[in-house]
């Protein structure tokens, strides 16, 4: 964020909360502790600040996943099913190397659940750099079948052998657990920080991003550099999507015991917005992603408190709406204009 | 005593860091043709634009046969009778003809027939040549650009506004145009005419207002008292006018062959249709045509950007037909395309990520891009070509127009080319950016540069060119020495009105 | 997605089409925000008085408690929301009459999806709220609430239909709804007269197929000629996939439709077509009066009064319990008042065996659906095993299913 957009933030915020305020009132909850309870549970404490952490974890991969590819204007909504398949690839190689030293494992667990997604995104890459189909299409139908891969694995081939019967995948290698590094916290936290921001690094200094972002500005202009348009469509789907992916091995790594087809959350859609509102901007992303994830844990938080879970939803989403969106807004500029004829 | 039909007074527009208009003021009687003078940057468009609804000024007023008016957008202005003719068509190019007139303000239910009839009926009534039916996008430049004025008439402006209205014309077809508009003035209407190209002033207009920094320098001079030069000095200050000198061309060998090229376009339709010709190296070839009848295809063709159907391309012996873009500029092959801002400019990207654009590949180290080496580059650039640019990172659209074509000449000459292939490389640009990029261009071919010059200005070919060449539905109907050749031969030429000419 | 997430979605992401559209007049294009969320609600009518059939729901409200718990904080989590009659409705009846039964406080959360990061946070929450005791009333939260078990020894976690414990503060609790589904399947068989039952089922998992196979058993044991015809809908709740689901056996000659599944959907499709229908979870005649003939009933509440009792009186030490009619826990609703008296006292006469261990419906012979022997004569398979049969381990269908156990 820059310039006038702090301030936009915080006029949004508080536009939001009075809003809020009066929707709780009719709600019949009660204002102030609803939103000191949002305030505790997401950054309050320590513990609960760690929580939002690793809660943005995904959230900002697949945010940094989203705009990877809007930069050459491409829409990956597959983002969900390649954080599934991202982490259906991790647990391929924890499978495989259950007894590695826990370090190798890890590593070895990120980079397949990278070229998993990679691999997810893929088709849809093709399909767009070679006959032009529409990459929202192909990245949205691959959800589906990332979801029956998952529950074909979990009543087939990877079936726990001791689940009673019951269809789950068996539990992750205890090697392949991320440390904790602050409270709650694990090492994702660093992890997604250190690639989110090696590839801002990256696509601001190499000749790839160089490239990528005449690509982004007009086909024609690629063309006159000399640069493949099919090569830069096909190389920034399969990137967003490795990263997408890397997203599902670091939040199997990190917070969940086994593989299921929940792994991504509705994360990779979120994703979308939190892309949206950091304007596509992979720099803005993380900043983006622990409001969006202190949204979420504060907003769940509420329904403990009897607050009804679609009361607490459309807070969410006012808040999200009314700080973040006046932030984005306030590029555009907003003038009322009366509208007369004067007769003299 | 009647109102004036248009009184701009007193008129401020502020935008971040630029001062538009500083108190212009315009007044336009009923019934005439006015200019409005004055270089890029004058404030031309922004004040028309405060008079179309488009801008509201921050001080001043508008009024409209007396009455003051406040418009909040160009729908209140259309409403009240000021219609405007934007530089870039604003036309649904699948639509037809008489459905893009209509859109917005047809009735309730769309008789097509009905509603071809009445448009083809109004576009008679005013002198127009149109064909209701046929879908815009087959469309000449010219023919569009009717088409916006038929927008306006069927929506019943009294006010004309026309935003240099001939860049994309003919001769012929500006003087068409003149008579257009000397009817619609006869209709009680009253037309606005902005340009900065005095001949067409001084052969179309009544009166002219001229702008210089905003303001209004010379307010309604009856253009049949003054001359040209007079409304030159009003426009520009007193900084001299001179043409760009020209030396006797010393044409050597072929440095670009083009050998009986066939290319389609974007439709399958063929754009260039057995094209052939030389360009030798220290000559100026001109490429003159109306707007649309492949000049473009060829120079992209020429370039590497449109896949060639038949025939060659060959640079200084080497042949490039099917090379890519970066093999040409590396055989000695510069291009200036017709489309600064979509094809050889990324706006948006800094001004150091443009000048790099052809040679990223020679500064890069390992997998990243050598920026200290860029950023050398790109002030070399600038500093040789005098490229006013604010800061080197800042993106490259806060450039005027004559700044990024200077930034965009001064890359494409940077690697010392034998060809310069340069499309309409004037167009759009203030008195001093035409001559500046002009004297060049003739700087280049005099250093024993073969040059292609395809412009729709038919005065500059015949200043700069050794020789034009003559583009009619693809394919090349004459060929003229520009130190012989009539404006009229010329412009028959184009209309394809003469037969095949010796070339 | 879960609701909640859609709700925010559709509301920015119309908003940053909007925004995208102020940007560039060419595009103008606003999307409204999509559709809407499937509406979620199969309709609350009471019992309509002029049905041809008199709609006397079974609503098991009896449950008592002798033990003041009024310093215990219960917790409980919900898959879904509680709404009119599903799973998660009968959980939540249940703890809202436990809690007035023992005086305990209450706290609920619901739309938690499993296997996700939300169960982890709620259970938090709910602890920092000062929960004694937290509820998992869905399979999938096994893995985090056994994590949680650890790490906060002090508090007691129940988990609903899963295999795990520890024999401290960590439990697993189910009841043998089999034993009501065999019952209802007595009521199918009589019922059928195209000899086609269809069933209705979520997802192909061991307490699913068990349910199945006993819904068979008893439709065999009253009508040897009848099968039974599964279709997965890979949905708890799902309104409208469970209709079409039902659609479909309707369609393909079924007369009776059961169901394991959380709405009234496949009821209604039922009502529609004339033909009949068991339902799951509750009695809920009220929403196919007609189509109506019996059901399947939890009665939660009797166990959650006891299990807050454990807490409250400390006695809680984790482990597996799964108890049958004999506690009221499970049990059939209303009958239909065109089942005959033959059928009735043939319901009665099971159930009284079931309650005293003298019968089970899984005891042998039993083929399974190739015909091949699953269960051998006098034999009855064990509540759990690592190899082989068990009851809780169940993955194949027994003769007289259609359809495939693999899904």
């Amino acid at each position: 964020m820059r310039g006038g957009q702090p301030i936009a933030f915080v006029v949004g915020l508080v536009f939001a909360l009075v809003v809020g305020a009066a929707l709780l009132t009719i709600s019949g909850d009660p204002v102030f502790d609803t939103y000191q309870r949002m305030w505790d549970r997401s950054f309050g404490t320590a513990d609960t600040l760690s929580a939002t952490f690793n809660r943005a974890v995904p959230l900002a991969l697949a945010g940094l996943a989203v705009s990877i590819a809007a930069t050459m204007g491409l829409w990956n909504i597959g983002a969900e099913g390649q954080i599934m398949f991202g982490a259906t690839a991790a647990t391929l190689v924890g499978r495989i190397g259950a007894e590695w030293p826990s370090p190798v494992l890890i590593v070895a667990m990120l980079i397949g659940a990278a070229l998993g997604g990679a691999l997810w995104a893929l088709g849809p890459g093709l399909a767009k750099a070679e006959i032009g189909v529409s990459e929202i299409i192909t990245t949205l139908m691959l959800n589906e079948v990332a979801v029956r891969l998952i529950v074909y694995l979990q009543t087939g081939p990877w079936k726990d052998p001791d689940g009673f019967g019951f269809p789950q995948i068996t539990v992750k290698p205890e090697g392949s657990q991320l440390g904790i590094i602050w409270e709650r916290s694990h090492l994702g936290v660093l992890i997604a920080l250190a690639v989110i921001a090696g590839f801002a690094w990256f696509v601001n200094r190499s000749v790839w991003g160089y490239e990528l972002r005449i690509a982004g500005a007009s086909a024609k202009t690629a063309a006159y550099a000399g640069i493949s348009m099919r090569k830069k469509v096909l190389g920034v789907l399969v990137l967003s999507g490795a990263v997408a992916g890397f997203a599902g091995g670091v939040e199997l790594a990190g917070t969940a015991a086994r593989l299921n087809e929940n792994i991504s959350n509705g994360f990779g859609f979120a994703g979308i917005i939190v892309a949206a509102l950091a304007l596509m901007r992979p720099s803005g992303v993380a900043l983006v992603a622990v409001f969006f994830g202190a949204v979420q844990v504060g907003g769940q938080s509420i329904q403990t408190l009897g607050v009804s879970p679609a009361v607490a939803g459309i807070l969410q989403a006012l808040i999200l709406f009314g700080a973040i969106g006046a932030a984005v807004l306030s590029t555009y500029q907003v003038a009322l204009v009366e509208r007369k004829v004067v007769t003299p | 005593m009647t109102h004036p039909a248009v009184e701009l007074d007193g008129i401020w527009k502020r935008f971040p860091g630029v001062i538009a208009n500083a108190g212009a003021g315009l007044t336009v009687r009923p019934g005439t043709v006015h200019a409005v003078l004055g270089e890029n940057g004058a404030g031309k468009t922004t004040l028309m634009n405060c008079l179309a609804g488009v801008y509201r000024p921050d001080e001043g007023h508008v009024r409209i046969d007396g009455r003051t008016m406040i418009f909040a957008s160009p729908a209140d202005a259309l409403a009240a009778g000021i219609g405007m003719v934007h530089q870039e068509f604003r036309l649904v190019p699948t639509f037809t003809v008489a459905e893009n007139v209509v859109l917005g303000a047809a009735p309730r239910v769309l008789d097509t027939a009905e509603i071809e009839r009445q448009v083809g009926e109004m576009a008679a009534r005013f002198g127009f040549q149109v064909e209701p039916d046929r879908p815009v996008w087959q469309l000449s430049m010219g023919e569009r650009q009717r088409v916006e004025i038929l927008k306006a008439l069927w929506r019943d402006a009294r006010v004309l506004i026309l935003d240099e209205p001939t860049a994309v014309l003919t001769p012929q077809e500006a003087v068409e145009l003149g008579e257009v508009l000397r009817r619609m003035v006869a209709d009680g209407r009253s037309v606005i005419f902005i340009s900065h190209k005095l001949d067409e002033v001084v052969s179309f207009c009544d009166e002219a207002t001229v702008l210089r920094g905003g303001e209004t320098v010379a307010a309604s001079v009856p253009v049949a008292d003054v001359d040209a030069s007079e409304l030159a000095r009003l426009m520009v200050g007193d900084v001299a006018v001179e043409a760009v000198p020209i030396a006797v061309a010393m044409p050597g060998d072929p440095a670009l062959t083009v050998d009986n090229l066939f290319v389609r376009d974007a439709r399958g339709l063929v754009a260039v249709d057995g094209v052939s010709f030389d360009v030798r190296s220290g000559e100026i070839v001109g490429i003159a045509g109306v707007a649309g009848n492949g000049q473009r295809a060829l120079t992209d063709a020429i370039a590497g950007l449109e896949p060639v159907e038949a025939g060659t391309v060959t640079v200084m012996r080497t042949d490039v037909t099917n090379a890519p873009p970066q093999r040409r500029f590396a055989a000695g092959l510069a291009y200036v395309p017709e489309d600064r801002l979509g094809v050889g400019l990324a706006p948006k990207l800094p001004v150091t990520e443009n000048a790099v654009m052809r040679e990223f590949r020679t500064l890069r180290r390992g997998p990243l891009l050598n920026w200290a080496s860029a950023r050398a580059f790109c002030d070399r650039i600038v500093e040789r070509f005098e490229v006013k640019i604010g800061k080197r990172d800042a993106p490259l659209a806060g450039l005027s127009g004559g700044n990024l074509q200077r930034l965009l000449l001064g890359r494409e000459l940077s690697g010392k080319p034998d060809v310069v292939v340069a499309s309409q490389p004037t167009r759009g640009l203030d008195v001093a950016g035409v001559r500046a990029i002009q004297r060049l261009i003739v700087q280049q071919r005099d250093e024993g540069t073969g040059v292609l010059m395809v412009s729709e200005d038919l005065d500059e070919l015949l200043s700069l060119a050794d020789r034009i060449l003559v583009m009619n539905a693809g394919r090349i109907v004459g060929e003229f020495n520009a130190r012989e050749a009539t404006r009229t031969q010329i412009g028959e030429a184009m209309m394809g009105t003469t037969a095949e000419a010796s070339a | 997605m879960q609701r909640r997430l859609r709700i925010i979605l559709s509301v920015l992401f119309a908003f940053t089409l909007i925004a995208a559209g102020c940007g560039d007049d060419d595009d103008a294009a606003v999307d409204s925000g999509g559709d809407t969320a499937a509406d979620d609600s199969a309709g609350d009518e009471a019992a309509d008085d002029n049905a041809a059939s008199e709609c006397a729901p079974i609503k098991p409200d009896d449950t008592t408690s002798s033990v003041d718990a009024s310093d215990v904080t219960a917790a409980f989590v919900y898959l879904t929301d509680p709404g009119d009659a599903g799973w998660t409705w009968a959980h939540h009846r249940g703890a809202e009459q436990a809690a007035a039964a023992t005086g305990a406080t209450l706290l609920t959360v619901e739309n938690i999806a499993e296997g996700s990061p939300e169960f982890d946070q709620s259970v938090r929450d709910f602890i920092a709220d000062g929960a004694d005791a937290v509820f998992a009333t869905s399979f999938g939260y096994m893995d985090a609430m056994e994590a949680l078990a650890a790490e906060f020894p002090d508090v007691d976690f129940f988990h609903a239909t899963g295999y795990k414990s520890n024999d401290t503060n960590f439990g697993n609790y189910f009841g043998r709804i089999y034993q009501a589904r065999y019952l209802t399947g007595l009521t199918a068989g009589a019922a059928t007269e195209t000899n086609e039952i269809g069933y209705v089922a979520a997802f192909p998992i061991p307490e699913v197929i068990r349910g199945i196979n006993a819904f068979t058993l008893g439709v065999r044991e009253a009508n040897p000629d009848a099968t039974v015809t599964v279709n997965w809908t890979s949905t708890w709740f799902d309104p409208a996939v469970e209709g079409e689901a039902a659609q479909a056996l309707l369609d393909g000659g079924a007369d009776v439709i059961a169901m394991h599944q959380d709405s009234t959907a496949a009821g209604e499709r039922a009502e529609a077509a004339g033909a009949r229908w068991i339902s799951y979870n509750s009695d809920m005649c009220e929403y196919a009066p007609n189509a109506y003939l019996s059901s399947a009933i939890w009665n939660w509440g009797h166990y959650y009064a006891l299990a807050i009792e454990s807490v409250a009186d400390g006695s809680f030490a984790g482990g597996g319990t799964w108890p049958g009619m004999e506690t009221g826990m499970v049990q059939i609703g209303s009958l239909a008042s065109d089942v005959s008296q033959e059928i009735r006292d043939l319901i009665d006469q099971r159930s009284e065996e079931m309650i005293a261990g003298t019968f089970d419906p899984f005891t042998g012979p039993i083929n399974d659906q190739d015909g091949n022997e699953l269960i051998a004569a006098g034999e009855t398979p064990p509540d759990f095993a690592p190899e082989g049969l068990s009851l809780l381990g169940m993955s194949v269908f027994v003769e007289g299913v259609v359809g495939s156990a693999a899904g």
